[in-house]
């Protein structure tokens, strides 16, 4: 039992023998009924909630088990409590984790578990048209294609909440946008035209991405893994692929993990790049945004003679990577790498030296310091509010540990900050890709075992902040995967973000965060 | 401010990233949407559950490096507006009833191209809760485009060939 274990079993005044190791350094707690909502209370002072999820029939357990995992500032460990259900019903922990209200709606859709004090219980994932009782994640219910509703009365439709008054009006946005992006639906109240209040739906892009993987092996879950989100795809892939080999007991050789972190630093550069293009489009100015489109596209090219895919598919496999990297390729990225900076500078002098886009993008949708927490807000939206958190940095995993990473901590929240955060941390991830490659040993990519029966935790940091993905196996198959994207946390962060902007701001608060709709529909 | 003005003198980004194999095709998608549809070929792009990578790269195709509207390609708002519904993403439910608005308001003659595996026949989506199979299931489509995600490069081949192919409809 190491010092840690020691300190959260008289924290929390838990029996030690409810408390085991988990394989990727994090700590399962096993919780009884009579103390959950005690512990819960005072985690709720000094923990972070990163997310709730259940399993069905897990270690021996007939029923339901829900687990919570929480993170502290300066631990290296993550905690999951662990809680045996003995009915379908449950008791919320949205009043103390306002975060936690997404998690059991979505645990109710998929299970059909009742938390019945909560103060929201709408279907969350499962639309209208998914019939009353249908319930996809149950092990009684196998994959296959279903009978939708296609006669759905107004009363079955969901009810957005309501919010009335003088002067205040209703303007629904979506699922189908003007722009060439995804579909979710933004129901703003306004007043006159400022944004009082706004309520976003998402899930149309529910593709069953977790059911999807029960069954399968993890080596054909891989695909799954890559396409929760197709710019986050090398993020997704290698905190699935880390769960697994850590349930596995594999090495994965150093060269791999190298070239690894190549291609999330990579993703990072590139996924920053089209943010950037992304808002400075949004302020009308589309010579600025030239220039980041430019450099996204010649990163996206090197992506493609690296690894063979613009999006870094296919590459990464559970034991490393699929193929080595050939030693041009590499040349060429670093040869391409040393004229970069500069031209990143020149493209923000441009949009720098811009009254137009300074006076759009100073002030505009600030994300307050204190929701940071509440609302587990990730990545460089938590960083531009004040908030030094960066995944790589607090729960270092493969070589991260070993780079010179800094934090980029901004105060202010807005528009501005989150454009300045994406900007410096492109200039830190090229120069980790530079001296990655310089300092690259060779020797093999892949280590093949048998993969073992388990679980465990997979948390990364994506471009978008931090992801977690939880991966269950039996009997050489996955039984339960659960994920958990950036998106799925910071989608909250703009429905607060909007209030009191005027309406034309909201796509360039929304652009500012670019989150995945897919990474959050899944 | 200088550089403002520098930058409006300087020669076009398409001229200076131009990518000789790209020109050939653009070159001849604009005579062929110029024999088919007059001047220009307006796309609306209709997300319904894609992983978002075929939205970057037809993102792309308006960027510098490709800027498509040179040969007459525009994606405009409202399905309202256009001739061409490029559809990416194998059908969500959730995504259903949207899918067939969306093309319903469209004016005819109503193409549509789905681009990428999902949106071909539903990729590994296929045959589960959530999804059944391609767009196909739900709205009549003309072209497909497989790739995960095709490349900017293979989409425009893809517009050329549904302009042969209504061109072919056409004069047989």
């Amino acid at each position: 039992m190491n010092e840690f274990t020691i300190e959260i079993v008289k924290y929390l005044k838990l029996s030690e023998a409810s408390v085991r190791q988990g394989l990727n350094h994090e700590l399962y707690v096993n919780l009884a009924g009579y103390e959950f909502r005690n512990t819960m209370e005072l985690l709720s002072k000094e923990f972070s909630l990163i997310a709730v999820f259940c399993a069905q029939n897990f270690n021996g357990h007939d029923g339901f088990t829900l687990f919570y995992a929480f993170e502290q500032k300066g631990r290296y460990e993550i905690v999951v409590f662990q809680r045996p259900l003995n009915s379908l019903q449950a008791t919320s922990v949205a009043d103390l984790f306002p975060s936690a209200s997404w998690y059991e709606r979505e645990i109710s859709d998929g299970f059909g578990i009742e938390f019945t004090d909560a103060f929201d219980k709408r279907r969350l994932f499962l639309h209208e048209v998914y019939p009353p009782d249908f319930h996809p994640l149950l092990k009684a219910f196998r994959n296959h294609p279903i009978e939708t509703r296609n006669d759905i009365m107004p009363e079955q439709e969901y009810r957005f909440n309501d919010f009335t008054g003088e002067g205040v009006y209703q303007i629904p946005v979506g699922p189908v946008h003007a722009g060439i992006i995804e579909p979710g639906h933004f129901r703003f109240s306004v007043i006159g035209e400022t944004i009082f209040n706004l309520e976003i739906r998402m899930f149309y892009k529910h593709r069953g991405v977790e059911k999807l993987a029960e069954g399968k092996t993890p080596l054909e879950c891989v695909p799954v893994a890559e396409s929760i989100s197709g710019d986050e795809t090398a993020a997704n892939a290698t905190a699935f692929c880390d769960a697994v080999e850590k349930i596995s007991g594999i090495d994965v050789p150093p060269r791999a993990w190298h070239l690894r972190t190549v291609f999330l630093e990579l993703e990072r550069i590139y996924s920053h790049l089209g943010d950037m293009a992304g808002m400075i489009t949004d302020v009308a100015y589309p010579v600025g945004a030239s220039n980041f489109y430019i450099l996204r596209e010649e990163i996206l090219r090197q992506n493609s003679a690296i690894t063979g895919s613009r999006f870094l598919k296919n590459i990464i496999a559970i034991g490393g990577l699929k193929h080595d990297v050939a030693l041009g390729a590499l040349e060429g990225l670093l040869k391409y790498l040393k004229g970069f900076p500069a031209r990143l500078k020149d493209a923000l002098d441009l949009a720098y030296r811009s009254p137009w886009v300074i006076d759009r993008l100073e002030t505009t949708g600030v994300i307050e310091k204190r929701l940071i927490d509440p609302l587990h807000i990730t990545g460089p939206a938590a960083r531009a509010s004040g908030i030094d958190t960066d995944t790589r940095i607090d729960h270092p995993y493969g070589i991260y540990s070993h780079l010179p990473l800094q934090k980029h901590v901004l105060e202010k929240g807005d528009v501005m900050c989150r454009f300045a955060v994406k900007a410096a941390e492109i200039l830190d991830s090229v120069q980790i890709v530079n001296d990655l490659i310089e300092g690259i040993k060779q020797g093999k990519v892949f280590e093949s075992t048998r993969v073992r029966d388990g679980y465990a935790l997979g948390v990364m940091e994506s471009p978008r902040g931090q992801i977690m993905h939880w991966v269950y196996i039996k009997n050489g198959l996955i039984d339960r995967y659960k994920v958990r994207t950036a998106s799925y946390c910071n989608w909250r962060a703009i429905e607060h973000a909007v209030q009191g902007n005027i309406v034309p701001d909201f796509p360039l608060i929304n652009k500012s965060l670019n989150l995945s709709y897919a990474g959050t529909d899944l | 401010m200088f550089k403002q003005f520098q930058k409006i003198f300087q020669p076009k980004l398409s001229e200076v990233y131009k990518d000789a194999d790209f020109e050939k095709f653009g070159v001849r998608l604009k005579h062929s949407i110029s024999s088919v549809f007059g001047r220009s070929l307006a796309v609306r792009e209709l997300d319904s559950g894609s992983d978002n990578a075929t939205e970057i790269e037809l993102v792309n195709l308006t960027t510098p490096y490709y800027d498509i509207e040179r040969f007459g390609v525009t994606f405009v708002a409202s399905p309202r507006h256009a001739d061409v519904l490029v559809i990416t993403g194998a059908v969500t439910h959730n995504m259903e009833i949207a899918v067939r608005k969306t093309y319903e308001a469209m004016p005819n003659p109503k193409l549509v191209i789905a681009v990428g595996d999902d949106a071909c026949d539903g990729g590994i989506w296929k045959n589960t809760y959530a999804v059944n199979s391609g767009a196909e299931r739900v709205i009549p489509v003309d072209i497909k485009i497989p790739g995960n995600p095709p490349t900017p490069r293979e989409i425009m081949l893809g517009l050329l060939a549904l302009m042969e192919y209504i061109k072919k409809k056409k004069n047989p």
